[in-house]
């Protein structure tokens, strides 16, 4: 650390590193506690985090989650029923790798130990800094080299633990040449305990694979939520990413993708949910490095009560890659008066043959809509959650991964219950 | 059934006044046809019938089966069994029709205390009513409205009339964008619905639907005034000499 750095770190900067101390030491933990004093959590001066004051939002002095009994392990689990029934699933507690001797399909072997971290390089980097600094669990799981896994595998977070808690979880996945697999990444906790999670995946998507990966955010109410999704996808692979976000206070869900073999097909969608006091921010990078790549992503997005959304998305194309063809779309409905959503695309273009779009919208319930439901003896409640679905359900029902319609259907309708 | 006394409403936003006095009364089993120039106020008693809050009351009353109609909100009256067959329906994206037709009948069947209806028993009703109103069940499996044409439009609120089989039926020009086939087809589905319970209100520019719904009565609007009343054949009177001559001889 430099001498001459005298920065006043806030309760919750001060006892995050004081967690990290705690913890078994090694580089890049010593590193990331560093650089959290030298630079404290990002505020909207940090260009990344403009719309989302990390250190403002994030309040709480902070302690690591224990390690839940197998009893309370399981009890967490059971007041969240699968999303898909036979998946294979891979349980993390409070940030604690629980092994449950789960069988697994064919072609997918899973290592409990931690993958390697990523580098910090920047105060844009916290949300890595700060699981380097608190990670103590995770997982590598591989899939082999032209396994068609017939299971969905799903990583499961529960968090048990109780008041300003904190558990921090890095996985990579790693996907052989010509595989094809299910991932299901979701995330659960308990209503009105303000706990904190931190979460890194890295998905390796090799030559020819076809990945499909969905990020289903059902935090509790008062959770704060870090998490980072990183993928690089090779020659001719496919990922088609549905995230959810209908849980969580703050949540800071950063996806970040480096396009790295030609032929590549990148379709990324998703619905952000956003009531009450939640401040959601999904911050999106797409790098394409090589020609003849696509990508798509679009996402539905619905705030209301004190709600506050945030979508960057930034398109980057090297120079290389000619042939690029991206599409990106945000819309967004507002349904009171004191939500809101920004919405920044962006686009740094360095090839000169290229096809790059990007639109954003913001409009309320249609006046004529609601009447014409309501005219047919539908309640004004009602009548506005049929059309917030029907807004969400168009991306919904064009997943992939056809076993999560319904399911993630019914937690868009439990968010719709509390807050429409 | 209907009794509207002296009834003043105007544009919420602007203040313009559109009706101006109106008195109606329309008694159960009744077809009451209204018909009046643009601009008489035919669409404003409509919507002001179904509860819309563009406009706003500012005198006078309307009472629906002993009851304050003014009192209740626009899927209220529409479960006390005031539907309105709109002009022009709209589209609505996203929201299949089987899941509204479904919403709406089970709405109106639990504000009166029944019994949700099964899966099974829904789909007999709709393909019934479907069949009657010769609509092919497949278009049925698109959004609301979405891609149909004017006359599939009408059909489907006649549809929709037909299975939340309501009390007080307003059709507003539901022979507009209509041709000759599909105008019999819509009047036949109508006249099927008329019963000596069900009271209805035909509102429309020209005589040609009266030749295929026979009305009771006929009012004639203008100014938001009903100006003149009669039988059937003041329907025919109109066409023949015009709203000018009439409504001026009514001043």
């Amino acid at each position: 650390m430099n001498a001459h750095t005298t920065k006043l770190l806030t309760e919750a900067e001060t006892s995050l590193i004081e967690v990290a101390k705690a913890l078994p030491q090694s580089q890049e933990r010593v590193a990331a506690q560093e650089a959290l004093a030298a630079n404290g959590l990002p505020t909207r001066r940090v260009e990344a985090f403009h719309y989302t004051d990390l250190r403002a939002l994030l309040k709480g002095e902070y302690a690591l989650a224990e390690r839940p009994s197998e009893e309370d392990a399981l009890a967490i689990g059971n007041r969240f029923p699968r999303l898909v029934s036979d998946a294979a699933v891979l349980h993390f507690r409070s940030g604690h790798y629980f092994d449950r001797g789960e069988v697994l399909p064919d072609g997918v072997t899973v290592r409990a130990e931690l993958p390697k971290a990523a580098k910090v390089s920047t105060a844009a980097a916290s949300t890595v800094a700060l699981n380097n600094a608190l990670v103590r669990d995770g997982l590598t799981v591989q899939v082999a080299a032209g396994a068609k896994v017939d299971r969905t595998v799903g990583i499961a977070h529960a968090h048990s633990a109780g008041e300003n808690t904190v558990g921090a979880t890095r996985c990579a996945i790693e996907v052989g040449a010509g595989a094809e697999c299910s991932l299901v990444d979701r995330s659960v906790g308990p209503d009105r305990v303000s706990y904190l999670s931190s979460q890194i995946v890295s998905l390796d998507i090799a030559v020819g694979s076809t990945v499909n990966y969905t990020l289903s955010n059902e935090e509790g109410d008062a959770a704060k939520r870090l998490a980072r999704l990183a993928v690089t996808l090779g020659k001719d692979a496919t990922l088609n990413l549905f995230i959810l976000n209908v849980g969580g206070v703050l949540v800071r869900q950063e996806i970040d993708f480096d396009v790295t073999g030609e032929g590549a097909t990148l379709n990324i969608s998703g619905v952000n949910l956003v009531g009450g006091d939640a401040h959601v921010d999904v911050t999106s990078r797409i790098t394409h490095h090589v020609p003849s790549t696509n990508a798509t992503e679009t996402f539905r997005n619905v705030a209301t009560g004190r709600g506050q959304g945030v979508f960057q998305g930034q398109i980057n194309v090297r120079q290389a890659a000619q042939l690029t063809d991206a599409r990106m779309a945000c819309n967004s409905l507002l349904l009171s008066d004191e939500c809101g959503f920004s919405a920044k695309p962006e686009l740094e273009i360095f090839a000169d043959d290229v096809q790059c779009a990007h639109g954003a919208t913001v409009t309320d319930l249609e006046e004529s809509y609601l009447f014409y439901l309501r005219a047919r003896g539908i309640s004004e409640p009602r009548a506005r959650q049929m059309l917030i679905k029907a807004f969400v359900a168009e991306v919904v029902e064009e997943m992939e991964h056809t076993d999560l319609i319904e399911p993630l259907e019914a937690r868009i309708e439990a968010w719709m219950d509390r807050h429409v | 059934m209907l009794e509207i006394k002296n009834l003043h409403a105007r544009i919420e936003e602007d203040g313009t006044e559109i009706l101006n006095g109106l008195n109606l009364t329309v008694k159960p089993g009744e077809v009451a046809a209204i018909m009046g120039p643009n601009g008489s106020g035919k669409s404003t008693l409509s919507y002001i019938l179904s509860g819309k809050e563009d406009y706003e009351v500012t005198e006078g009353s309307i009472t629906y089966e002993g009851e304050d109609l003014l009192e209740l909100d626009v899927s209220e009256r529409a479960a006390a069994g005031v539907f309105l067959a709109f002009q022009y329906p709209v589209e609505i994206p996203g929201v299949p029709t089987m899941t509204f037709l479904k919403e709406a009948m089970n709405a109106q069947r639990k504000e009166r205390g029944e019994d949700a209806l099964s899966t099974p028993d829904f789909m007999k009703r709709v393909k019934a009513a479907a069949a009657d109103l010769h609509i092919d069940f497949n278009m049925l499996k698109r959004p609301v409205n979405v891609g149909f044409s004017g006359g599939e439009k009408k059909r489907a609120e006649i549809l929709q009339m037909a299975l939340l089989e309501p009390k007080l039926c307003v059709l507003d020009e539901t022979d507009s964008g209509l041709d000759i086939d599909a105008l019999k087809i819509v009047a036949d589905g109508v006249n099927s619905l008329r019963s000596p319970d069900r009271a209805m209100i035909v509102i429309t520019h020209y005589q040609r639907l009266l030749d295929y719904i026979v009305p009771d009565t006929v009012h004639v609007l203008s100014k938001g005034q009903i100006v003149r009343s009669g039988d059937k054949a003041l329907a025919l009177e109109l066409e023949e000499k015009g709203y000018a001559d009439i409504i001026a001889a009514a001043a």
